[in-house]
C-alpha cells in the first residue's frame, strides 16, 4: 500500500476516489473529546430526568423526547468513546452495526405495534 | 508538503490496529457486540410487551425509585468516561495512567452492581419478586442480564489488570484493553436505554 513518489509527497499510495481506504485515527494530546463527551452525556441524562420529573409535556410526546435523548446518548458513546469511525482501511464495523440497529428497532417496534392490536381482537 | 510522511502515517496507526491479527480481532469483537445488541433488543421487546401485565403485583410507577437508578446512571456514565481515558492513556504509552483509570472504572462498575443489587433486594422485600407478574419477569430478566454483563466486565477488567502488570503494553494487551472499552461503552448504551425505557418511562403516567 505505502509507496513513495519520486518527490516523496505521497502519504500513502491511495488511489484517487479510494480515499476512504486511508487509515483514520484520532489521537490527541489532551482527551478533549472524552471530557466533552462526558459533559454532554451528563447533560443528556439530566435533561431526560428533569423532563420526566416535571411532567413537562403530554405522555406520548415526553416518551418520544426521552427516547430521542437516549438515541443521542448512544450516538455520542459510539462516536466519541467507541472510536466508531476509526479503521485501518474500510470501517467494516459500520455496515453490521447498521444492520444490528435495524434488527433491534424492528424487533422492539413491531412487538409494540402488534400489542396495539389487542383491543380490536378480543 | 515534503515530509517523511509515510513513516509518520504508520506511527499514527495505534499499535492495536497496526498489528494485522489484533486488528481483525477488534473487528470480530464488533460482530460480537452486534449479536449481544440483538439479545438485548429481544429482552426490550419482551419487556415492552409485558410491562402493562402487572397482575396483582405493583405497577412500574408504584415500584420504581428514581434515586438509586440515577446514582447507577451516574456511576456507569462516569466509568464510561474513565475507561475512555484509559484507552487515551494507552495510546500515549502511559502504563501507570492506564492502571489508575482502569481501576477507577472497575470500582465505579462495582458501585453500580452493588447499587443495583440493593435496589433489587428492596423491591423483593416488598414482595415484588420475578414470578409475581409478567412485568416483573420481564423487568428482572432485562435489567438482570445487563447487570450480569457488568459483573462479567468487572472480572474481565481484573484479569486485564493482572495481564497488563505482567506483560505491559503489547499489541495483544492493547487490543484487549481496546475491546474491553468497546464492551464497557456498549453496556453504558444499553443502560441508558434501560434507564430511559424502563425507569423513566415507568414514571410517565
Amino acid at each position: 500500500m505505502s509507496e513513495h513518489t519520486s518527490d516523496g509527497t505521497e502519504l500513502e499510495a491511495v488511489e484517487p476516489g479510494l480515499e476512504f481506504l486511508a487509515p483514520k485515527f484520532e489521537v490527541e494530546g489532551f482527551p478533549w473529546a472524552q471530557v466533552m463527551g462526558y459533559v454532554f452525556s451528563l447533560l443528556l441524562t439530566f435533561a431526560a430526568l428533569l423532563l420526566v420529573v416535571d411532567h413537562a409535556m403530554p405522555p406520548i410526546l415526553l416518551l418520544a423526547v426521552i427516547l430521542a435523548l437516549a438515541l443521542g446518548q448512544a450516538g455520542l458513546q459510539l462516536g466519541v468513546f467507541m472510536h466508531l469511525r476509526e479503521s485501518r482501511g474500510t470501517a467494516w464495523q459500520l455496515l453490521p452495526l447498521g444492520l444490528a440497529f435495524f434488527i433491534a428497532f424492528a424487533l422492539v417496534g413491531t412487538s409494540i405495534w402488534i400489542m396495539l392490536f389487542k383491543t380490536g381482537v378480543s | 508538503m515534503s515530509t517523511p510522511a509515510v513513516s509518520e502515517r504508520h506511527q499514527s496507526i495505534p499499535v492495536e490496529f497496526a498489528d494485522e491479527e489484533e486488528s481483525i480481532k477488534i473487528t470480530g469483537f464488533w460482530m460480537f457486540l452486534m449479536t449481544d445488541m440483538i439479545i438485548f433488543a429481544s429482552l426490550f421487546a419482551v419487556y415492552a410487551v409485558y410491562r402493562s401485565r402487572t397482575a396483582l403485583g405493583p405497577t412500574p410507577q408504584q415500584l420504581f425509585h428514581l434515586g438509586p437508578t440515577v446514582l447507577e446512571t451516574l456511576l456507569l456514565l462516569t466509568s464510561s468516561f474513565t475507561v475512555g481515558i484509559a484507552v487515551w492513556a494507552m495510546r500515549h504509552n502511559r502504563l501507570r495512567m492506564v492502571f489508575g483509570w482502569l481501576i477507577a472504572t472497575l470500582v465505579l462498575g462495582a458501585g453500580f452492581v452493588i447499587t443495583e443489587i440493593s435496589d433489587f433486594v428492596s423491591y423483593m422485600s416488598q414482595g415484588a419478586t420475578w414470578h409475581v407478574s409478567g412485568f416483573l419477569s420481564g423487568f428482572y430478566v432485562l435489567v438482570g442480564t445487563h447487570g450480569a454483563h457488568v459483573t462479567f466486565g468487572i472480572m474481565w477488567a481484573i484479569t486485564l489488570l493482572l495481564q497488563l502488570r505482567r506483560r505491559g503494553l503489547t499489541a495483544v494487551t492493547r487490543r484487549k484493553l481496546f475491546t474491553f472499552s468497546l464492551y464497557w461503552h456498549f453496556l453504558d448504551i444499553v443502560w441508558v436505554f434501560i434507564f430511559t425505557f424502563v425507569y423513566l418511562s415507568g414514571k410517565i403516567a
